[in-house]
């Protein structure tokens, strides 16, 4: 009975967080030399122009009153006009969403599934050449830079094979509804999705490992064992449950992270997505969607975090809320 | 249920089929477009899809390098007064907007006037605009306030940018051209017309028709946004578009490897641009002349040259470049390479060696852009050399562009420009310069800088143009380094690209692409 109002008070908790990161994002974008009406006005522009775009976008003004006029709007639930675009951010920040969540979504879960599969069988044969071998692939996995492996899968499988298109969402002049839209989309998910969650998979696959690993040896499996539970009961009922623990905190924290995670994925395949919103509006300094996308970013970390002490409770009966 | 499958047949099945008979040209660029409309704001996304959507009353192609000033787009030609302040264009007849729309003289003065009212960046190549006349539907007469010899070539050059002009019959209601319907669904009377903007992806256009030069070869033009360097690079190797532009080309030490390859053709381009080091002279040092001719002598260009440039840049011993031949001044000349020298200037200076072996120090900066990364690595080592201690000092391009207006660097590379008139001398080096980034200040120049922009007599200016090229190699505020020349890579069969002799005048500005044609067996 106290969870929904332990739920509640999670809830209402983000909103003096959201209002501190606010202010922290709002005096880093500040503190960063360079502004925008250099670059809308481009080199060597007229400088009673850059007044007037200070003037226009408030920039004249001083920064606390930038700041409070942000947080008044805020509060109204108005995210404010894009520097570059003057289009509502929200809309903006909406229309690239779903490209993000398709491709970090499929990642997360595909590097999940199959990272703690190959990992719980890897620990139950340690030290064997197998488990060297993935070892030692896994480690390489996840110190790989995900841009380069993304370049090296593009020159490989579309430039050399040609099997695949090597960036963007959907072929320009292909299909734009139907089973054909579903199915270009696909092709061209099969790159970004590869490189994305390769390295994610190399991170759950030592999780896994190490944490079933650590389960398979305490006593109660040894307990289980004994009694004479088939082997994959055993793992399945004992070991895997009680080694999930660690594996839902970094799958909770990564969720939290889906939205933000993939900028160098999507910056090297030209992927339509949020990380490459918020790359482009660093570089022309549009304070408005660079703010905006970080206040919605830091939402989903602070939700996924939330749902994953939900989980906890679930996985774990000795977590009271 | 029945429609939907229908359409996804036909869809299938006439795909294929206009693929063969159509020529789609993909365009990589670096940017998203920020917006369609090219006015307000510089935006390097944009000025590949509305300068094909929309069209200019002159323009300026790279052909200025073969001594053209400006190109008529909708102006077929214009005359020019005795005391060069009033300009009558005359305007091609069969110009139509998208919609069907005649373009009319009353829609450049209804641009143009709106342009100076809100003070967009094209307005700076209009302020010497005193009235825009409109006699007839196909005239447009501009006066001038004062004779200003700059005003066509670049008002033309600035045309690439933000100076297209508008439909008066959609625009009118409008507030800005910020504002509105037609802002990202442009309607323009270029060669191609707006299709669809796929946000994060690409902007679709496709030929038109009834364009008043004739309809394009190319029957869809796609711009795709590829901000990666390396996977445009790649793309352009897997055959995805035939055409890599300048600001992607990797580096010119690797031009031998596309030299060798029968697949790609290598095409350099001259420009009216050089690299060079500008020189803050409130740095304590650098507002020594004798330090700044030290300087000189200490750059090692030729060795700039083989270890960056393959040996294909022309190194810049003038305070020009000779795409703008008719203007050099050949005996203002920066000094040759001799370390010896720049070191004996350096102790008559007052900045001996000090125990550590160094005489000061400085910062050296430039734009994030390929070449000025490699100039200013190696001139850090060459300046070290001579005892001065130079450390690199890098940012991103904002970053240094905001700087060096602040002139908060010592020394950076710089990106000169040299024409498309030679008043360009009075922007980068009298005092009010908007490229005067140097704190240099001289009365003389300044002086014949604002006179020699009035003179129409060409010998008259010419002399006068000459003596402040010996004033600036007198005072050295600025080095001359190299001359810029861009490297882009097509495939074969693919012609008519702007950076291309053959589509210089052809491809209506330097992001046009109406000169341009396919392969003939595609």
């Amino acid at each position: 009975m106290r969870l929904p109002r332990y739920f509640l008070f999670r809830l209402l908790q983000m909103f003096p967080i959201a209002l501190f990161i606010v202010i922290i994002n709002f005096a880093l974008i500040h503190a960063a030399p360079g502004d925008v009406s250099i670059l809308l006005a481009g080199e060597g522009a007229d400088p009673e122009y850059m007044a007037q775009v200070r003037q226009n976008y408030g920039l004249d003004k001083p920064l606390y009153q930038q700041l409070g006029a942000y947080i008044g709007q805020l509060l109204q639930g108005d995210l404010g006009l894009s520097f570059r675009t003057r289009e509502p951010v929200i809309g903006i920040i909406a229309e690239r969403i779903p490209a993000t969540l398709l491709l970090a979504g499929t990642a997360l879960v595909l590097a999940s599934v199959a990272g703690v599969a190959i990992g719980a069988v890897m620990a139950r044969r340690p030290g064997s050449a197998l488990d060297t071998a993935v070892t030692t692939l896994s480690i390489s996995l996840f110190s790989i830079p995900v841009f380069w492996l993304g370049l090296m899968l593009i020159l490989l499988f579309a430039v050399t094979l040609k099997w695949l298109p090597s960036s963007g969402m959907a072929s320009i002049a292909g299909p734009r509804e139907g089973v054909g839209y579903v199915l270009d989309v696909a092709k061209h998910m099969i790159l970004p999705v590869a490189s994305l969650s390769a390295i994610w998979l190399g991170q759950y696959v030592r999780l896994a490992r190490a944490s079933v690993s650590e389960t398979l040896a305490e006593p109660y499996v040894t307990t289980a064992r004994a009694i004479g539970y088939p082997e994959r009961r055993v793992m399945t009922r004992f070991a895997l449950r009680n080694a999930m623990l660690p594996i839902v905190t970094v799958l909770g924290l990564e969720l939290g992270l889906l939205l933000s995670g993939a900028v160098l994925t999507e910056t090297v395949f030209s992927w339509p997505g949020l990380g490459r919103l918020i790359y482009e509006a660093i570089l022309s300094r549009d304070t408005p969607v660079i703010m905006g996308a970080f206040l919605i970013m830091s939402f989903t970390v602070m939700l996924a975090a939330l749902l994953t002490d939900l989980l906890y409770a679930a996985l774990d009966p000795r977590v009271r809320l | 249920m029945k429609l939907r499958t229908t359409t996804i047949l036909a869809t299938a099945l006439a795909l294929p089929a206009a693929a063969l008979a159509d020529t789609t040209l993909i365009m990589p660029q670096q940017d998203e477009p920020r917006t369609l409309s090219p006015a307000p704001s510089s935006d390097t996304g944009g000025h590949g899809p509305t300068s094909n959507v929309y069209s200019h009353l002159v323009v300026m192609d790279w052909g200025i390098v073969e001594g053209v000033a400006a190109y008529g787009d909708l102006a077929d030609s214009w005359d020019v007064s005795e005391d060069a302040t009033t300009y009558t264009f005359h305007l091609n007849t069969d110009a139509r907007w998208h919609d069907g729309e005649d373009v009319t003289s009353e829609d450049v003065k209804f641009t143009y006037e709106r342009i100076m009212e809100e003070g967009y960046t094209f307005s700076s190549f209009l302020r010497d605009v005193k009235s825009i006349e409109t006699p007839d539907d196909d005239t447009v007469v501009i006066t001038l306030n004062q004779p200003n010899m700059a005003f066509l070539p670049m008002m033309a050059q600035g045309a690439q940018w933000t100076g297209k002009i508008y439909p008066q019959h959609l625009w009118a209601d409008q507030e800005g051209f910020d504002t509105g319907p037609y802002v990202n669904e442009p309607i323009g009377s270029g060669p191609f017309k707006f299709v669809r903007w796929d946000r994060g992806s690409a902007v679709v256009l496709e030929a038109n028709e009834d364009y008043f030069r004739g309809a394009p070869e190319v029957d869809t033009l796609i711009f795709r946004t590829i901000p990666d360097a390396n996977v445009a690079r790649a793309e352009f190797e897997a055959g995805q578009f035939p055409y890599l532009p300048f600001n992607y080309a990797p580096p010119l030490a690797e031009a031998p490897i596309f030299e060798a390859d029968p697949e790609i053709n290598v095409v350099y381009t001259p420009s009216h641009f050089s690299r060079d080091l500008q020189l803050n002279l409130n740095h304590e040092a650098l507002g020594n002349a004798q330090v700044r001719e030290a300087i000189a002598y200490a750059m090692d260009r030729e060795e700039m040259n083989r270890l960056a440039f393959n040996n294909s840049w022309t190194p810049g011993y003038y305070a020009g470049v000779s795409s703008l031949q008719k203007w050099i001044k050949e005996d203002a000349r920066f000094p040759e390479h001799n370390a010896e020298k720049a070191e004996e200037l350096l102790d008559e200076a007052g900045f001996p060696r000090g125990d550590d072996g160094w005489r000061f120090s400085v910062k050296v900066t430039g734009p994030n852009i390929s070449d000025c990364s490699a100039i200013t690595e190696i001139l850090v080592r060459q300046l070290r050399d001579v005892g001065i201690e130079a450390e690199l000092d890098r940012f991103d391009q904002s970053t240094w562009f905001s700087r060096i207006q602040e002139k908060q660097f010592d020394i950076s590379c710089y990106f000169g420009r040299y024409g498309p008139d030679p008043d360009a001398y009075r922007e980068h080096f009298s005092t009010e310069g908007a490229r005067n980034f140097m704190s240099y200040s001289d009365a003389e120049l300044d002086e014949l800088a604002a006179e020699a922009n009035t003179i129409s007599d060409e010998a008259t200016r010419k002399e006068m143009y000459d003596r402040i090229q010996e004033i600036v190699v007198r005072d050295m505020p600025y080095i001359n380094v190299f001359e810029e020349q861009k490297m882009s890579l097509v495939r074969p069969g693919w012609t008519g690209f702007a950076v291309m002799p053959d589509g210089f005048n052809k491809s209506i500005s330097w992001f046009g692409v109406y000169g341009v044609s396919g392969p003939e067996d595609e």
